[in-house]
């Protein structure tokens, strides 16, 4: 499906009809597999924080918290390369007048390759997401953050263990 | 009032285990998505049983506001973090008495009088088990101390 961005109330300033057009172009462009225009999307020190990703070692925990360019590009790579249907339906969007905008996605694709501690099966999920973004005046990204429950995620794909 | 003001009063009353008056803030109709647990229904039935289950195994329950804004629909958009030690069941896992602390997304639809007509919440379950020592997802009841 394309992107169907629901209106959120009248009065749209231009600073939210900006962060608006920006935002569902990030999705257009994750949802064309077009990564480096996600990223061109994004301030050149954009945040990045995916808060359920967590990759528990023995010495320490890696998380999804730092800078588009340097986390966020590589594990949209990741992912794509794992699941090269991958794609994305919109179902909300809400935006404030200073840049904030919430997005309620769904995100779908079909695993041909081990992502991290899940191993392939060939499994397909589809689930749904909540990203919060900020979006500067310039209509650059400069801050995404994104939640998502990765147990029903590791469920989807047959990988049942906590990790 | 403003929605900004209705989702500050929604999270202290949970941090306090008053989902009475939490009860007292919503729609009668008001509507519940509690997403990573597929629950989805109404914020007197689904969402009191969950508010009311959290409340009885984290009685130590410290909620964080970390980021709060207001969308042009009304709608409060929060991420909070959740702080406790379990004193009891919760959502399937034993109680071994382990500190959790996991973040959360909240929206909060609010009426033009200051109502939450409905609610939606999201969270990783798997960062969640992982925290009450749970070992795997097809089953929850087994832990590991």
């Amino acid at each position: 499906m394309d992107t169907e961005a629901l209106p959120a109330g009248s009065g749209t300033t231009s600073r939210e009809a900006t962060a608006r057009a920006t935002v569902i172009g990030f999705f257009d462009a994750y949802r064309a597999r077009d990564v480096e225009r996600m990223v061109e999307l994004c301030g050149d020190n954009a945040d990045f924080r995916y808060v359920p990703f967590e990759v528990w070692g023995r010495q320490r925990v890696l998380h999804g918290d730092g800078k588009v360019c340097t986390v966020g590009k590589p594990i949209w790579t990741a992912l794509i390369d794992a699941f090269p249907d991958l794609t994305n339906t919109v179902t909300s969007v809400r935006a404030d007048g200073e840049g904030n905008v919430a997005v309620q996605a769904d995100i779908s694709g079909t695993q041909t390759k081990d992502f991290g501690v899940i191993a392939c099966a060939g499994g397909h999920y589809e689930l749904p997401h909540l990203f919060l973004f900020h979006v500067t005046g310039h209509g650059l990204i400069d801050d995404v953050v994104s939640y998502w429950d990765n147990a029903q995620w590791k469920k989807q794909l047959g990988w049942f263990e906590v990790d | 009032m403003s929605a900004r003001k209705v989702a500050r009063q929604f999270f202290d009353h949970m941090q306090a285990a008053d989902v009475d008056e939490i009860l007292c803030m919503v729609t009668p109709d008001a509507a519940v998505s509690l997403v990573p647990l597929q629950v989805h229904g109404s914020m007197v039935a689904e969402g009191a049983a969950y508010l009311y289950e959290l409340a009885r195994s984290f009685p130590d329950l410290v909620i964080r506001l970390r980021r709060l804004f207001v969308t042009t629909d009304s709608t409060a958009v929060a991420e909070i973090t959740i702080e406790g030690t379990q004193a009891d069941a919760f959502l399937g896992a034993a109680n071994l008495e382990k500190h959790v602390d996991l973040d959360q997304a909240w929206m909060l639809e609010v009426t033009p009088d200051d109502r939450i007509s409905a609610v939606t919440a999201y969270w990783d379950s798997n960062q969640l088990y992982r925290r009450l020592g749970v070992k795997r997802l097809d089953k929850i009841t087994i832990t590991a101390r």
